[in-house]
């Protein structure tokens, strides 16, 4: 009970986090609708999506295991998912279980185009249909969230005052979209992701850390510049790339305590 | 090694480098003293700001204090990347729409974009005399500057060993670490094109590439270098003072060139877009003792006002020339990414 109380806090908190810092209100699939700043209403659309989803996907594994490979087009799947409007819903409110539906979706694809045995295309869908229903909580729970007024609107511009620590957590969303351009088969997107959060997020922290942990700033340099890009160009699993990004922002949550303690002690400028 | 040393040696260069240096030093004693803010006017009403980022927050602080000491002031503020920010404004501008009164960049290449497109007012002449006599500029006032530099490993050079020449390093047998990517390099090899020409700094690129190590950032060549990875690199000055504060027994050093591009002294800006009084109020307040001060000992900016401290660390630079150069010219970026480019550096 209590782990489940402190994953809710971790999952409303990463709700709020990755709405404050969404800066882009086009994305890789296309504009995201007005309707992220509606969830309430459209919580009903969102239902009948994932069941929607879950059902086509239950079709076409049921036709791969009665009719054969040739009976399916596996390219039908991502066209589902990108026809839904749940799926900006669950884009712009928690990336990391956005990633892991793209990761489903192509473990299914992967595993009809490789022809493996039924059994193992319905592992795939298995864990496709639990990444959809984990989306649809964090979209029921962003839509409390919003209906408090804990979720600010999604925004074509970054209005609010960023200090260093709260970029930090910029970073780490940042990273979390770096895994799911990854689970989505977008490499190149995902490595630019990587050089712009390195060039536009963390350059501007390093100066300050490097002041407080010389050795944590040198590895977190290799982590983006060599480690992350590494994974993503050799063509590791989505958990391999996930691993690394999880890696990362352990380093970067000790990068935030002490940037923390640096704007506690930084002098008033006047 | 007191500021105003550093100064005169700048005035020996700058804008006034053709004067003799008696003359240019009493030219720079010129400049008015720092004014504190407890002497400047209240600010009331509207301002919006378009802020660049890339300084790492310490500019918002400085934001949140002018707007604590100031709370009839309705702030709005627009932030996005320098360069993006500089299109917008001109776009904005051709569309017929002024959104933004005040534009604050981390680089004079995105303030000349703006001064070119005759968007920028008139400084009001006790602003201007605030400023150095070499930073001074019809349309935009910098705010702080940071000069390049050459950091070298100490254990495995001496500063004797460093030619003082950009040009003369790429026939040097040193190894090198760089990133081009990065805006700053892009605003000196823009630098050196006015400087030098196309033809040179296409070779000069060539010939540094074959003895280069890539990074993606400059605090990267810096700890590169400090790891012995290479034997120098190019960087902003701050990395390097960063790095040593960090790590005081770092392996790390700073040396100059001479009057040439590799000891550019570049600037972080603002101007006013609108005859909103609030603007250029707003600009005193950037150029006040108290904000040059700040961001000199926090971000390890050098200060352009007289009489402010530069950042610690910063050794001695009564040899330091930095060359002649509108830094506004540094916006015209293109033909430097071009160049690069052609040249296989990008």
């Amino acid at each position: 009970m209590k782990l489940a109380l402190n994953t809710l806090k971790t999952l409303g908190l990463s709700l709020v986090l990755a709405s404050t810092f969404i800066a882009q209100p086009v994305l890789a699939n296309g504009p995201i609708g007005e309707h992220v700043n509606h969830l309430k209403e459209n919580l009903k659309d969102y239902s009948e999506d994932v069941e929607w989803m879950i059902g086509k996907v239950d079709t076409m594994v049921t036709d791969y295991e009665t009719k054969g490979a040739k009976a399916v087009k596996s390219d039908d799947l991502i066209e589902f998912w990108e026809s839904v409007k749940f799926h900006s819903a669950i884009e712009t409110n928690y990336v990391p279980v956005y990633a892991s539906i793209w990761q489903g979706i192509y473990g299914v694809k992967m595993a009809i185009d490789d022809k493996k045995p039924a059994s193992e295309v319905r592992e795939h869908q298995k864990a496709l249909n639990a990444a959809l229903w984990q989306g649809l909580g964090a979209v029921k729970l962003a839509a409390d969230f919003q209906q408090k007024g804990l979720l600010k609107a999604v925004k074509a511009t970054a209005s609010e005052t960023m200090t260093q620590s709260a970029t930090i957590d910029e970073i780490k969303h940042k990273l979390d979209r770096v895994v799911a351009k990854y689970a989505e088969r977008l490499s190149d997107e995902a490595t630019q992701i990587v050089h712009d959060t390195y060039l536009h997020l963390f350059e501007g922290v390093e100066g300050t850390l490097i002041e407080k942990d010389a050795k944590l700033v040198e590895v977190l340099e290799k982590d983006f510049n060599v480690t992350l890009p590494k994974a993503i160009s050799d063509k590791s699993t989505v958990d391999q790339v996930r691993a690394v990004v999880v890696d990362m922002q352990e380093k970067l949550d000790r990068a935030k305590v002490l940037l923390e303690e640096a704007e506690k002690a930084r002098k008033d400028v006047f | 090694m007191k500021r105003r040393t550093f100064i005169q040696g700048l005035a020996a260069f700058g804008v006034v480098g053709a004067m003799p240096l008696p003359l240019s030093r009493a030219f720079a004693a010129t400049a008015a003293s720092p004014i504190s803010v407890n002497d400047l006017p209240a600010l009331e009403g509207d301002l919006t700001l378009y802020l660049g980022r890339g300084e790492g927050g310490l500019y918002e602080n400085v934001l949140q204090s002018i707007q604590k000491k100031n709370p009839k002031l309705n702030l709005s503020i627009r932030r996005g990347p320098t360069a993006a920010l500089a299109n917008m404004i001109v776009a904005e501008a051709k569309a017929g729409v002024k959104r933004a009164d005040l534009f604050w960049a981390v680089d004079s290449g995105a303030i000349g974009l703006v001064t070119d497109a005759g968007l920028a007012k008139a400084l009001p002449s006790d602003l201007e005399a605030q400023l150095q006599p070499q930073f001074r500029y019809p349309g935009w006032a910098p705010v702080t500057g940071r000069i390049r530099t050459l950091p070298y490993n100490t254990k495995r050079l001496s500063k004797d060993q460093i030619p003082d020449s950009i040009m003369a390093i790429a026939d040097s047998d040193l190894s090198i670490g760089w990133a081009p990517a990065y805006a700053s390099f892009q605003s000196f090899v823009t630098a050196m094109r006015i400087l030098e020409g196309d033809d040179k700094t296409a070779k000069w690129l060539k010939k540094v590439q074959k003895r280069s190590k890539t990074y993606a950032g400059e605090l990267g060549v810096v700890m590169a270098v400090e790891r012995g990875e290479v034997d120098i690199g190019f960087a902003n000055h701050y990395y390097t003072l960063r790095l040593k504060s960090g790590k005081p027994d770092a392996n790390l050093d700073l040396a100059f060139t001479n009057q040439d591009a590799g000891c550019l002294v570049n600037a972080s800006g603002v101007l006013s877009l609108t005859d909103n009084p609030n603007a250029m109020n707003f600009m005193r307040y950037l150029l006040s003792a108290e904000v040059q001060s700040y961001l000199a000992r926090e971000a390890y900016e050098i200060p352009l006002i007289q009489g402010i401290d530069q950042p610690a660390g910063l050794p001695a630079l009564t040899d330091v020339s930095p060359p002649k150069i509108d830094l506004t010219q540094l916006a015209d970026l293109r033909p430097t990414l071009d160049l690069m480019r052609s040249s296989g550096v990008l």
